[in-house]
């Protein structure tokens, strides 16, 4: 028997619980709740802060945080034991950005073209773009220099006119694998079906 | 091309995610000078798409009941405030949920716990051999977040926003003791410390496994369990599934999910989920300062009651009886008792205290009242353990917003 039903008979009263409205009335110290917003504001670096801190965890865990820029130097610091690859010359930029819209103090308004500096608007709406930045692929590669794996443009140098290369490369990224560049593997990418995987391995073939 | 690629399927040549996880722990990736910026187009708002071997939220959040609301998406927290949480044993979709990784599959058949560190006889337990070769139990005991009530600190600090009332639960759990698995293993004299890791893994490499560590008499203790059940049904994927560690009474991160090894130590583990997460100052510090150095590691939850009924803003008729009700808990002693006010903490009364369904479960109090006149009224709940420890007012404020167990209050109308 539950407590309610227990309560029932003891009392043999008629108790009536309206309005379960959810919303407690605070604890003495709480404060109001806003919901936070599930994108960065666009402003200068929030593309790059996007791309390095939106994979482990989402959004919310930055736009709900008001941290000085101390803050979000030892944060980054601290994301950095938990893994996060960051090369040495973005932090600057990823903090800038962070304590610029992220801060104690009232945020600038959204940038309201931040993205072409650094991103034609037209790549954007890219579908390998798409599949390359929803599957975490730009976490561990970069087009022209080594990150956690290749660069792009030398995988497409290294197989440039191999045949077998498509399919081999296709069955790699599905599956994960390592050998081929060095002892760190890749992992397995089952998510993506057999035509995401064609586009994105003749887009990688052309970046030679 | 889109024909051959079809065809590719052969798995037994791929790298599995648990070989991958293992070599990349010894290859550490880190933040190097050879890590260049980024290549163009960076334009995900969204974290990637959840790798194979991983559980939706959506497929998780079915299984919940819709009293249950989510905190953060990735990685998934969820939980029920007090008003649904009545219930002397929490039912299985009303138990909260807190993940530091992904919500990973594995499956019974090929998993395995490792029992190692300095133990004379390393063991290697399949769920089948943990289920036949000690003795099956169960116990009702609490499990709550580290973090739960945090939003009810000012300011607020970063971490999970669970609300002032959610992040905890009480289930029954079934499995073994988990000091009749480390017995089987002999612990050495030196063994002092036992740490746990989970098999479950995040959305890069390079993400540390989650692994914590508790002091040897806490695992030995006869409540803390190997679980493989959850209120006699099957334990829930996203509650760790095929197996899981369940520490009760304490901050829940040491009640490693998806435990897949268990090492005996003769020093606490080190690592982000020691060394970083779920630190203490040992002294109250000013709000809004960082975690001291000396900082200690969560154990056990102190002193916390909380009221079930009413809900909050219910209404009430006047000369009617009204059920006052909820519960108190506190990890390593007794409950003593409760005292409710209904004018805003000047008097205060014993509720009355049922029995504790095991030692770690929470206790239920409750209370008739009967409105003498019209207006909004409040309760304040505040619980006393044996060791002569009353919930404060307000928790002293600390960097990551942990322990949080000020005085509940619930506000509520009457009318004639
Ligand atoms: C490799 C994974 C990873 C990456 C990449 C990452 N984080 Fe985190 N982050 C974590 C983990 C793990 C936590 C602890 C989260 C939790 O509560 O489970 C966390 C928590 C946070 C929090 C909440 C505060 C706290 O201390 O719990 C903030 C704010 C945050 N991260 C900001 C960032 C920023 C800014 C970036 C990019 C510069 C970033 N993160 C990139 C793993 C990561
Ligand atoms: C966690 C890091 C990581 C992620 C995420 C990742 N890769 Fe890789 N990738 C690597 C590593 C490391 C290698 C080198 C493996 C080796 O040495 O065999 C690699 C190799 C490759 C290669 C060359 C394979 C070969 O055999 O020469 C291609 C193509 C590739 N990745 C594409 C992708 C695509 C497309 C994605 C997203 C769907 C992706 N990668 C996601 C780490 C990653």
């Amino acid at each position: 028997m539950t407590l309610r039903q227990r309560y029932w008979l003891a009392a043999g009263a008629a108790i009536c619980l309206l309005g379960a409205s959810g919303t407690a009335i605070a604890p003495l110290a709480a404060q109001e709740q806003i919901a936070p917003s599930k994108t960065l504001t666009p402003g200068k670096g929030s593309e790059l802060t996007t791309a390095r801190c939106v994979i482990c965890h989402d959004a919310t865990h930055i736009t709900r945080s008001r941290l000085s820029r101390a803050e979000w130097e030892d944060n980054i610091q601290v994301m950095i034991k938990r893994g996060m690859p960051i090369a040495p010359d973005e932090i600057p930029v990823v903090v800038e950005y962070l304590a610029t819209y992220y801060s104690h103090a009232a945020p600038p308004a959204a940038d309201s073209a931040p993205v072409a500096a650094s991103a034609p608007a037209a790549a954007a709406e890219d579908p390998v773009q798409k599949l390359l930045t929803t599957n975490a692929c730009m976490a561990c590669h970069a087009l022209d220099r080594k990150l956690v794996g290749p660069g792009f443009r030398e995988i497409a140098q290294r197989y440039q006119g191999d045949n077998a290369a498509p399919e081999k490369l296709a069955r790699k990224i599905r599956e994960g694998g390592v050998g081929a560049w060095g002892a760190i593997p890749m992992p397995p990418h089952q998510q993506l079906g057999s035509a995401d995987l064609a586009l994105i391995v003749t887009w990688v073939m052309r970046q030679k | 091309m889109a024909d051959k690629i079809t065809g590719l399927a052969n798995p037994e040549q791929g790298t599995s995610r648990r070989d991958f996880m293992a070599k990349v722990a010894v290859a550490a990736v880190t933040a190097g000078t050879t890590i260049p910026r980024l290549a163009s187009a960076q334009t995900a708002a969204k974290p990637p798409a959840d790798p194979a071997g991983v559980i939706s939220n959506d497929v998780v959040m079915a299984g919940k009941d819709a009293a249950l609301k989510m905190h953060s998406e990735r990685p998934l927290t969820a939980s029920a405030t007090a008003e649904f949480l009545a219930d002397e044993i929490t039912p299985t979709n009303r138990v909260f949920v807190r993940n530091n990784l992904f919500t990973t599959e594995f499956s019974e058949a090929n998993h395995v716990v490792e029992i190692k560190g300095l133990v004379d006889k390393p063991l290697k337990l399949t769920v089948a051999d943990i289920k036949s070769m000690f003795k099956n139990t169960s116990t009702v005991a609490m499990i709550e977040c580290a973090g739960a009530g945090r939003t009810a600190f000012n300011p607020v600090p970063r971490g999970t926003p669970w609300p002032a009332t959610g992040g905890m639960s009480c289930p029954k759990w079934n499995g073994v003791r988990l000091g009749d698995v480390l017995k089987a293993a002999g612990i050495r004299s030196d063994g002092a410390h036992v740490s746990f890791t989970g098999a479950d893994f995040g959305a890069l490499p390079t993400i540390p496994k989650v692994a914590r560590s508790v002091p040897l008499w806490k695992a030995l203790e006869e409540h803390s369990m190997i679980v493989y059940g959850m209120n006699d049904g099957p334990l829930p994927v996203v509650h760790g599934a095929p197996i899981r560690v369940m520490i009760p009474g304490w901050a829940g991160s040491a009640s490693v999910k998806w435990v897949a090894g268990i090492e005996v130590l003769s020093a606490p583990l080190k690592g982000p989920y020691m060394d970083s997460s779920y630190r203490m100052p040992r002294h109250p510090v000013a709000p809004g300062s960082k975690m001291p150095e000396d900082a200690v590691s969560t154990e056990g939850w102190p002193i916390k009651s909380m009221i079930t009924n009413p809900a909050p803003n219910a209404r009430f008729k006047i000369g009617k009886p009204v059920l006052v009700a909820g519960h108190a808990w506190v990890a390593e002693a007794d409950i003593e008792r409760v005292e409710l006010s209904f004018d805003e903490g000047r008097s205060w009364q014993n509720a009355q205290l049922n029995a504790k369904a095991a030692k770690y479960a929470w206790q239920t109090f409750s209370y008739a009242y009967t409105p003498r006149g019209p207006g909004y009224m409040t309760v304040l709940a505040r619980a006393t353990d044996s060791k002569g420890n009353t919930q404060p007012i307000v928790t002293p404020w600390n960097p990551l917003g942990y322990y949080w167990n000020g005085i509940h209050r619930v506000g509520f109308s009457v009318e004639s």
